[in-house]
């Protein structure tokens, strides 16, 4: 293929340009709500830059964000429930993503088909009985129940994609070990696993996102200020409408995407093959 | 041999026609009286009258809602004939509420004669496909709308005449007399009700091609004025109303639709969006009525006549344009009511016939395959597998199977937060295991009531469920909307990823680290993003419309809460923004594995940029973007938080099944059973997912496993 002409180029540039001006626009229009130091409650007029620069808002996010609960507890309750949750997901679910990769046994193929189906249910599939059979159980209101159910919602996505990078290791490898007298848990252990564990942190962080951004279902599980999380705090602000300035809510929606989004950009690629369960080669 | 098969077909028709008359009697007889049952019941009153009074001249100048040509009120008055005489129904408007106070020795010979033309159209379709028939036969929205006092039975009917007549004409050496047949069965549905015309469309188009192809474009011109002047006359003479004066009462009737279509105030406080005729097919006049229909498979028949479409094209290509050119025209029609969906529900059976048969062809093949292809597992192999089995698999039925299993038995009681105190304390187990064993009876369940203890009712929510969620219009919103939104991410992400992908393009990295933006932002602050710019009253644009006027680019967006065709704009917009990111992703990724030297030989042989997109990079390409677009389409059918942050509550499944479930929600609230069974009609949805993911990606475990 020759290169392109100038006036291509041109036209592409500006192509672009208006499909990068459609991905900044609602990231903009938050960012004009979360640097407004003039705000008291909702926007009244339209503007496109703030009326008073301004980063008190973000200063107050980070102290209280949310009536009188601390950004300190909130981020802490976040942290504790999604990395519980992707923990679990990630050293439970292990050993039977390597028997999935590895062995072939009768019922293999049904159990593959209901990971895969597990993994591609929406967590309100799971939310209803789990929260019954925690009502039961009567933990429903701990950050415990949170961690089982986000645990839940997300092992089966990560025994699919463990399993694929379990299966992505040349088998050769793991024979090498087998015939020097390791036994399988030993090749297990000091030759697959750190072969596998680039991916397998990408998967766990994919299950981390999504205790970490989950706000509706995690609602239900919560009676008390002491087990809010972060994303539910940004939703009870959108909730109670315009009792606060939205600096505050536009500002803590970017507190909250930073991390993820740079974690995203230097990770791009692997996110990518695991979000398509292991599809791109 | 042959013989054998003739008797068969003979007991399928015979058995069809026996279903279809069972299920339009029952209707007859339970249908509640709708709307305008009693304007078409005063118009053939009136016909009754001049035939006992033998009053011929009269027919002239009778026709109640002179909008429809009266031939179906007419017939509908002789079978009043047997009936006493009553009283003539009062006249009353448009907008009114149904008259439920008809006389009931009127309403059943009314209701009956029209369920006898619905069965001849039924039995005419078993003839040509006793399954098509059957499947007619049960669409119980034909069921309905042919089983009252409508004008939907004989139109129905005499437009399927018209259409048989001239395929028979097609495979005839004599085509005059099948011709003629044809133009006077659409002179005859045309003197009933204008719309069932759509046939002419259909037909005119097919015999066109037909002729075109056999080069007798010349022959054609003269064979179709014979067919549209004769098709004509037989209207006019169908229809005694116009012949004092016909052209301005012709001018009339037409005008009044296009007049009620945009004006009328029960069609703009209906509120339909464009796109109502493809929900109205996938719900069930059950809805409404649940005695009058045994089964509701109205939802099932629209899946698989989309899946029989293009064989039924190859078969016979009438019936497709049939279908397509009454589709086009309700899409584009301003009134959406949904008896006028009954002038397509023949081609409609026709092809749901052909895709089941497909479906079952297709799935014995398999089931055949797999008898051939057995595998055999080496013992030692499966032994060394338990250790690693046993611990995850405990987790795994612990966390995830063991909790479905739970949803499903409470999806067999109705448990609710009524119930909720009896239901923590074992009340669940006793239904669950009372009805297991028979010990308990199961009850009835209704979808919004709250007993305050729980009851077994087993399976039988499940109908009852469907029936509310495809009703609701929450199952054909679920779909559609899978299917734009990922038609428009995908469509977006590949046409920014072959922008990028051009040689000597600058700025690429930065415009790709750009786009990925909304990607790596949460789902759930993406929405809160879009919801600052689209929020009614507060939000960005509505700000900037207030400062500048509706005229600003855009503007027009404002207000979309109120007009039901815009809504799905509104939530296109930011799930386009947020999953063309991912497409644009696997399609770069896709880009580079196709070699370079592909492009070298089209070049070669003096490919053009669009030649060379169309036959060789689109394919190549499609089988590796399959796996992405599966992924984005269950995230779109499972799509949650965007409708839950913009108060849509039952625009998906998942959505509405958390709503009704949340026991501080909205509407319908605390029918945690009613969710359970929400979420269990998911899962099999999604079961259809991931066999197709299975098929299409090469995850599928004969080809990886080596």
């Amino acid at each position: 293929m020759r290169k392109i002409s100038f006036f291509r180029q041109l036209g592409t540039q500006i192509l672009l340009a208006c499909i990068g001006l459609f991905v900044i626009l609602p990231i903009w229009a938050t960012m004009r709500l979360a640097f407004d130091g003039s705000l008291k409650s909702r926007p009244t007029e339209f503007r496109f830059f703030p009326k008073e620069w301004s980063t008190t808002a973000f200063m107050q996010v980070l102290e209280k964000p949310y009536q009188s609960v601390d950004f300190e507890v909130l981020l802490k309750n976040s942290l504790t429930v999604s990395l519980s949750a992707a923990f679990i997901a990630i050293i439970l679910g292990m050993s039977l993503a390597y028997a999935f990769a590895r062995f072939r046994f009768p019922g293999r193929q049904f159990g593959l088909f209901a990971i895969l189906l597990t993994a591609f249910l929406p967590p309100v599939a799971f939310m209803t009985p789990l929260y019954i059979l925690l009502t039961m159980l009567k933990i429903r209101t701990t950050l415990m129940a949170l961690v089982i159910v986000y645990a839940a919602f997300g092992m089966p996505f990560c025994i699919w994609n463990m399993r694929a990078a379990f299966q992505s290791i040349p088998k050769e490898v793991e024979e090498a070990a087998f015939l020097d007298g390791a036994g399988d848990f030993k090749t297990f252990l000091y030759i697959t696993l750190p072969l596998a564990m680039p991916s397998i942190v990408v998967a766990g962080l994919i299950s981390f996102l999504m205790a970490y951004s989950e706000f509706a279902i995690g609602w239900l599980f919560v009676e008390k200020a002491d087990t809010v999380t972060l994303a539910m705090s940004i939703y009870a602000m959108v909730q109670s409408g315009n009792a606060q300035p939205w600096s505050y809510l536009g500002s803590l929606a970017i507190i909250m995407s930073i991390p993820v989004v740079i974690l995203f950009i230097l990770f791009q690629r692997t996110l990518l093959e695991r979000l398509m369960f292991g599809e791109t080669a | 041999m042959k013989r054998l098969q003739i008797s068969l077909r003979i007991l399928a028709i015979l058995f069809v026609i026996t279903i279809a008359w069972i299920a339009r009697a029952h209707a007859v007889d339970k249908l509640p009286i709708d709307y305008d049952e009693d304007d078409y019941l005063r118009a053939s009153q009136e016909y009754t009258h001049l035939i006992r009074a033998s009053n011929w001249l009269g027919f002239q100048e009778a026709n109640y809602r002179p909008e429809h040509p009266p031939l179906a009120k007419i017939l509908m008055g002789f079978s009043l004939l047997s009936a006493p005489e009553e009283e003539l129904t009062p006249d009353a408007p448009t907008t009114a509420q149904p008259n439920k106070n008809l006389p009931v020795d009127l309403v059943k010979p009314a209701r009956t004669l029209n369920a006898v033309f619905g069965l001849l159209t039924v039995a005419l379709l078993a003839f040509l496909d006793p399954l098509a028939g059957l499947t007619l036969g049960l669409h119980t929205f034909t069921i309905k709308y042919v089983s009252q006092i409508m004008l939907e039975a004989l139109p129905a009917l005499t437009s399927l005449v018209t259409v048989l007549a001239y395929l028979q004409s097609k495979k005839q050496k004599s085509k005059t007399s099948w011709l003629a047949a044809s133009a006077i069965f659409l002179g005859l549905t045309a003197a009933s009700k204008y719309l069932y015309c759509v046939v002419a469309f259909a037909i005119l188009t097919d015999w066109f091609l037909e002729s075109k192809r056999q080069n007798g474009l010349g022959n054609f011109y003269k064979q179709v004025i014979f067919w549209g002047i004769l098709a004509l006359v037989i209207f006019f003479a169908a229809d005694p109303y116009l012949w004092p004066n016909p052209i301005q009462r012709l001018k009339e009737s037409v005008f009044y639709h296009a007049a009620y279509s945009s004006g009328a105030a029960e069609v703009q406080n209906a509120g339909y969006p464009f796109w109502q005729p493809f929900a109205w097919i996938t719900m069930s006049p059950a809805m409404w009525s649940k005695d009058a229909f045994f089964i509701a498979p109205d939802f099932f028949i629209t899946v698989f006549a989309f899946l029989g479409l293009a064989g039924l094209w190859k078969k016979e290509r009438v019936y497709v344009l049939w279908l397509g050119f009454a589709f086009l025209f309700l899409l584009f029609w301003p009134t959406k009511w949904p008896q006028y969906i009954v002038i397509f529900t023949v081609p409609l059976s026709l092809s749901a016939s052909l895709g089941i048969q497909q479906t079952w062809q297709s799935a014995m093949d398999r089931f055949k395959d797999r008898k051939t292809h057995k595998v055999v597992f080496a013992k030692k192999e499966s032994r060394r597998a338990v250790p690693w089995l046993v611990p995850g698999l405990i987790a795994f039925a612990l966390l995830t199977v063991f909790p479905l299993l739970f949803q499903f038995a409470v999806s067999t009681t109705d448990f609710n937060s009524s119930s909720i105190r009896d239901g923590l304390n074992g009340g669940i187990w006793n239904a669950v295991w009372g009805g297991l064993t028979g010990q308990a009876e199961s009850t009835e369940m209704a979808i919004t009531t709250h007993p305050n203890r729980v009851n077994f009712v087993g399976l039988s929510s499940y109908p009852d469920v469907f029936i509310f969620v495809s009703g609701r219009g929450t199952l054909f919103f679920d779909i559609f909307w899978t299917i734009l939104s990922v038609s428009l991410q995908g469509f977006l992400g590949v046409s920014v990823a072959l922008l990028l992908w051009q040689r000597g393009l600058r700025l690429g990295k930065f415009w790709q680290t750009l786009f990925i933006l909304p990607w790596a932002i949460p789902e759930m602050i993406g929405v809160l993003m879009w919801l600052n710019i689209f929020s009614p009253e507060t939000g960005w644009l509505a700000l900037a419309v207030r400062s500048f006027g509706a005229n600003i680019p855009f503007g027009f967006l404002n207000g979309w809460e109120s007009t039901s065709s815009l809504w799905i704009v509104i939530f296109l917009i930011p799930a386009i923004w947020y999953g063309f990111p991912f497409m644009m992703l696997a399609a770069s990724a896709g880009l580079k594995m196709i070699p370079q030297e592909v492009y070298d030989a089209a070049m070669m042989d003096g490919a053009d940029t669009v030649q060379t997109f169309r036959y060789i990079t689109w394919p190549l390409l499609l089988p590796l973007l399959l796996p992405a677009i599966i992924v984005r389409g269950i995230f779109a059918f499972n799509q949650f938080y965007l409708f839950q942050t913009f108060y849509y509550r039952d625009a998906t499944l998942a959505t509405l099944s958390y709503n009704i479930f949340n026991p501080t929600g909205w509407d319908i609230t605390g029918q945690f059973a009613v969710s359970a069974a929400i979420n269990i009609i998911t899962v099999l949805i999604l079961i259809v997912f991931v066999y197709l993911f299975n098929r299409w990606s090469k995850a599928d475990e004969g080809v990886t496993y080596a």
